[in-house]
């Protein structure tokens, strides 16, 4: 077992469910981008779920079955947020070995599975994002990526979102997309990393703003290192900064990301100092051959 | 709708059903599993709205999501009651990260242990899982428990059980991992 101890304890706790909420949801990020803490969590909830059949029943008040028949039944027919199945294994013969592309595609279909749930449209924006920078041929044409730029100002995280859409001359996709998880239902920003121009762009998805407080990009380049800072997000939603300019892209593969909420102008420590929410970076198009 | 539960095998077969969109296998699915995960729910949650709440959110997450149902991995009923448990504690962790004094009576009456089986109704595994915990400390037991069955957090166990809350997470984290020692999975 290659976790270690603290992250075991985690994975242990979160079942347990003594986890407070920032831990929880920090739990919530390594679920969808950890496979190996997945696991262990499944493990914990097989072992310590058989308690529960020690649970005396209790018969549920019969509204509450009428209320989710009719949101199935709201939902079922026709779905505009449904995202279109994607064949996992075509897309892997297609681009060559790849687990995160596959590993993507699951998390796609889970997305597609709590957008539709929730209706959270905040969610399915970010599912959108990804499917369009992922398989822009998977989505309907209005969908598919142009050569723009979109900003998506959400005033409400549910109800308004409005679309700013900006031509942008030979805008080339992002080449890696990496999720911040602020709970299962708040994907809080999505960050899309143009490797070779090493460029970073962060969309402020759900994440909540904050009059006195800001948040702070990271990198760690190694399980364990320091984390280094990448600068602090602006208050738009769309963040783009040369940031990575002194990292190689090799490195860039394989760092992990997090995003912390700091007082304003920046952690004062040089380390993180609030919540932090991690993602790793995914590929979403292969590399390219001229 | 009766509430008859179903066997593990016809709990699969139900899930792989309502994964293609069966609504009637659904409605089995809810008939066969409503009164446990109410129960799970509402011992953590203590407030029947909340818990109403928290039910139906879960069984459209079932709906929704029994297409990554893996009986490989899980039984239908322990996936269905991460989930149920999953939306309890967040809802509860959200709630109430200050307000622990406020229902001191309620967390007595929230008692530790559901009343035990007869020993012929338990599981295999459920008969190891208790022996493993029959084997902590009466103290580390009765907190693993009380996190477990009633979702308390480290801070309404550090009150309970009169440590800090740090001692706590390190008595839980070992006693986590006695268990599993213990199970020997």
């Amino acid at each position: 077992m290659t976790m270690d101890e603290d992250r075991q304890g985690l994975a242990a706790e979160y079942v347990l469910g003594t986890l407070d909420a920032a831990e929880r949801a920090q739990a919530d990020a390594l679920l969808l981008e950890d496979a190996e803490f997945s696991t262990v969590v499944r493990q914990w909830e097989r072992r310590l779920g058989e308690l529960n059949v020690m649970v005396a029943p209790v018969e549920p008040p019969a509204p509450v079955w009428d209320k989710i028949r009719d949101s199935i039944a709201r939902a079922s027919p026709a779905t505009p947020m449904r995202l279109p199945e994607l064949a996992a294994p075509a897309v892997a013969a297609q681009h060559g070995p790849s687990a995160e592309i596959i590993d993507l595609t699951q998390r796609m279909r889970r997305w597609r599975g709590l957008t539709v749930m929730t209706g959270a449209l905040a969610a399915s924006i970010v599912a959108i994002v990804v499917a369009r920078e992922y398989r822009p041929d998977m989505l309907p044409a209005d969908w598919r990526p142009k050569p723009q730029v979109v900003e998506r100002v959400i005033e409400k995280p549910v109800e308004v979102v409005r679309e700013v859409v900006r031509e942008v001359p030979s805008a080339r996709p992002a080449q890696f997309v990496a999720v911040f998880q602020k709970d299962e239902q708040s994907p809080a920003f999505v960050m899309s990393v143009d490797v070779e121009k090493r460029m970073v762009t962060v969309r402020q998805v759900a994440a909540e703003r904050l009059a006195d407080r800001t948040y702070q990009l990271w990198i760690a380049t190694q399980p364990g290192a320091a984390p280094r800072s990448l600068g602090v997000l602006g208050n738009d939603d769309f963040t783009v900064r040369a940031a990575l300019a002194d990292y190689d892209p090799a490195v860039i593969n394989n760092a992990t990301f997090g995003i912390s909420l700091e007082p304003l102008g920046g952690s004062p420590t040089g380390q993180p100092t609030g919540p932090v929410i991690h993602a790793r970076l995914l590929q979403v198009t292969p590399a390219q051959n001229p | 709708m009766t509430s008859a539960m179903l066997t593990p095998p016809e709990l699969v077969w139900l899930m792989a059903a309502v994964a293609k969109g069966d609504q009637a296998a659904f409605e089995r699915l809810y008939a066969a599993t409503r009164t446990k995960l109410y129960g799970v729910v509402l011992r953590i949650l203590r407030r029947s709205d909340l818990a109403d709440e928290v039910i139906q959110e879960t069984y459209l997450k079932i709906w929704h999501n029994a297409g990554s149902f893996d009986p490989k991995v899980a039984t239908p009923i322990t996936w269905m009651v991460a989930i149920a448990r999953n939306r309890a504690l967040d809802l509860i962790r959200k709630k109430t990260e200050a307000s622990i004094e406020d229902e001191p009576a309620a967390m007595e009456a929230a008692g530790e242990e559901p009343n035990p089986l007869a020993r012929r109704e338990m599981t295999e595994d459920l008969r190891r899982l208790l022996g493993c915990l029959g084997q902590l400390e009466e103290d580390r037991r009765r907190m693993v428990l009380l996190a477990y069955y009633s979702g308390w957090s480290r801070e309404q166990l550090a009150v309970k059980f009169e440590a800090p809350a740090n001692t706590i997470k390190t008595w839980l984290r070992r006693s986590l991992l006695e268990i599993r020692e213990c199970l020997g999975s």
